[in-house]
């Protein structure tokens, strides 16, 4: 588990402590140990920064994916952009309510919003280079700290 | 590190947004410098935004009649049309320390201060507005796009209007609202300017070229050294159009985001409001506003101007209107009366096929 310097446990963004982060691209990752499964979807801190999604397009159910392969793009405000796999493995569902209404990805980025779902080929690996843990909270503020500066001075 | 500075004209469109995504990609992997392209298509291009459906955008049997290409571009936004008088401009550069997560408003401001430079060079003043427009007295005159590839490599798109043939682009563009009476469409074209309506001689476009190399020399703070691309990129280029951009599958590709279209019209004290929305599922594409009752023609460009591009959602849209209204004090309308016409038109167009206002023959849903 990666753990970043701690820094203040305050802040106002939901990242629940349930379940792993890309740090880099602000995608969670959600295993379940019964299916073995993982959920993925965009963080909250991400999407405060792109703000209103309009498009997202999901690769087809079947595709393999290596951990940074793309597996989607969206756009938000004229700015379009990939969404890239958090662990490696093969995209077994992909939300298409989520596609089709991309409001939701905004509204419940935790639950209905989710993007796709992966079976993943080594969890265990991946996990280990994801944030989780007493590390999610100082890794939010510090995340915060840096993204939330460059906005005022804009 | 200086940029690379790299002048086309007469590009063909696959090879154009090719070249301008693999250098986004190659940057972000370190392979290739910065560089600014300043380029012309070849008579002409018709670009669709990255997820646009593009028969609702594009009138592609007219496209075909006159040799137009269609494509699509790695950018979002609306679909453009490019040719001899469109300066493109493409920037491939890193994000300033920002990983994968500024806003894109943000960046947006930041690429747009090299063509209000340039702008400012050639005696006119621009501005950025909104969220993505370079403007000049409330008229848009350059578009500008964002994508960011998975490498991190950065690709700010714009389209900057040097001059732009109204008629042709009527033609090949599918307007969101096709029953305008003469009124509005002549006001439809006040929308926008050029480069040359606004100094009011024949600049050519090397000149407006050249202003803007020294505008993004000057607002980046970089030395800009002539090229052209690499042996490699070339390689590059080519196979990208035979992989994506010289496809089917790319440029007429879906989305299962539905185009839809809706209106309503409101009676107050001062007026009746009726307006048109546009819609990309939940967003507001286009708006279009009728009434009687506004004081100045530029508070209609200004407040369709603000809703383009815009969320759908109710709060979103109140917040934008008082905005509106306190840009515009000497306007009368009632702003909850505006707000809720602009809902009911949201609502209508949410259970209403694409092309509920269009003529049965020019209906494509």
């Amino acid at each position: 588990m990666r753990r970043p310097q701690q820094a203040s446990m305050n802040h106002d963004v939901d990242v629940p402590p349930d379940r792993h982060y890309d740090e880099a691209r602000h995608l969670w990752a959600q295993h379940d140990a019964s299916t073995g499964n993982v959920r993925v979807g965009i963080d909250a801190i991400a999407l405060e920064s792109l703000g209103d999604l309009a498009y997202v397009a999901l690769h087809e159910v079947g595709t393999a994916v290596t951990r940074g392969d793309t597996v989607g793009s969206l756009e938000a405000a004229k700015m379009t952009t990939t969404v890239v796999a958090p662990v490696s493995g093969t995209v077994i569902a992909r939300n298409d309510a989520a596609m089709t209404d991309p409001s939701t990805i905004n509204q419940e980025p935790y639950g209905a919003g989710w993007l796709v779902e992966i079976a993943p080929s080594n969890w265990e690996q991946d996990a280990a280079d994801l944030i989780s843990g007493e590390a999610i909270a100082p890794w939010v503020v510090a995340e915060l700290e840096r993204l939330r500066p460059e906005d005022r001075a804009s | 590190m200086p940029w690379r500075l790299i002048e086309d004209d007469g590009v063909d469109a696959a090879a154009g947004l090719a070249a301008d995504e693999l250098l986004a990609q190659r940057l972000g992997a370190g392979t290739s410098p910065p560089t600014l392209r300043l380029y012309t298509y070849r008579p002409h291009s018709a670009l669709a935004g990255r997820f646009q459906n593009v028969d609702n955008e594009i009138n592609v049997a007219q496209c075909d009649a006159h040799g137009i290409e269609v494509n699509r571009r790695p950018t979002g936004g609306g679909a453009i049309l490019m040719g001899p008088d469109q300066l493109g401009i493409a920037l491939t550069m890193r994000g300033r320390g920002d990983g994968q997560l500024a806003k894109p408003r943000t960046l947006m401001q930041r690429f747009s201060a090299g063509i209000v430079q340039g702008l400012g060079m050639l005696g006119i003043t621009a501005s950025f507005r909104g969220k993505n427009d370079v403007e000049v007295d409330g008229r848009k005159i350059a578009g500008l796009g964002v994508y960011r590839d998975p490498s991190g490599g950065l690709l700010y798109h714009a389209s900057l209007l040097v001059d732009l043939d109204v008629a042709l682009m009527a033609q090949v563009l599918r307007m969101p609202f096709v029953d305008l009476d003469d009124r509005e469409l002549a006001m439809l074209a006040t929308r926008t300017t050029s480069v040359r309506a606004g100094l009011h001689r024949a600049v050519s476009v090397a000149e407006v070229r050249a202003r803007m190399a020294a505008g993004f020399k000057s607002a980046f703070a970089v030395q800009l050294e002539g090229g052209e691309l690499y042996s490699d990129e070339k390689a590059g280029v080519a196979a990208l159009v035979d992989t994506k951009y010289g496809t089917r599958a790319w440029v007429h590709q879906d989305t299962t985001v539905e185009d839809t279209t809706g209106g309503a019209r409101t009676r107050t004290a001062s007026g009746a409001i009726e307006l048109r929305v546009a819609m990309a599922g939940p967003t507001l594409k286009a708006v279009h506003v009728r009434g009687d009752f506004f004081a100045a023609d530029a508070a209609i460009i200004d407040l369709e101007a603000r809703l383009r591009w815009h969320p759908g959602a109710r709060d979103k849209i109140t917040a934008t209107i008082t905005e509106w209204a306190q840009a515009h004090p000497a306007e009368s309308v009632a702003t909850d009366a505006l707000i809720d016409t602009i809902e009911k038109a949201v609502r209508q167009a949410s259970g209403e096929p694409y092309g509920c206002f269009v003529t049965p023959e020019q209906s494509h849903a």
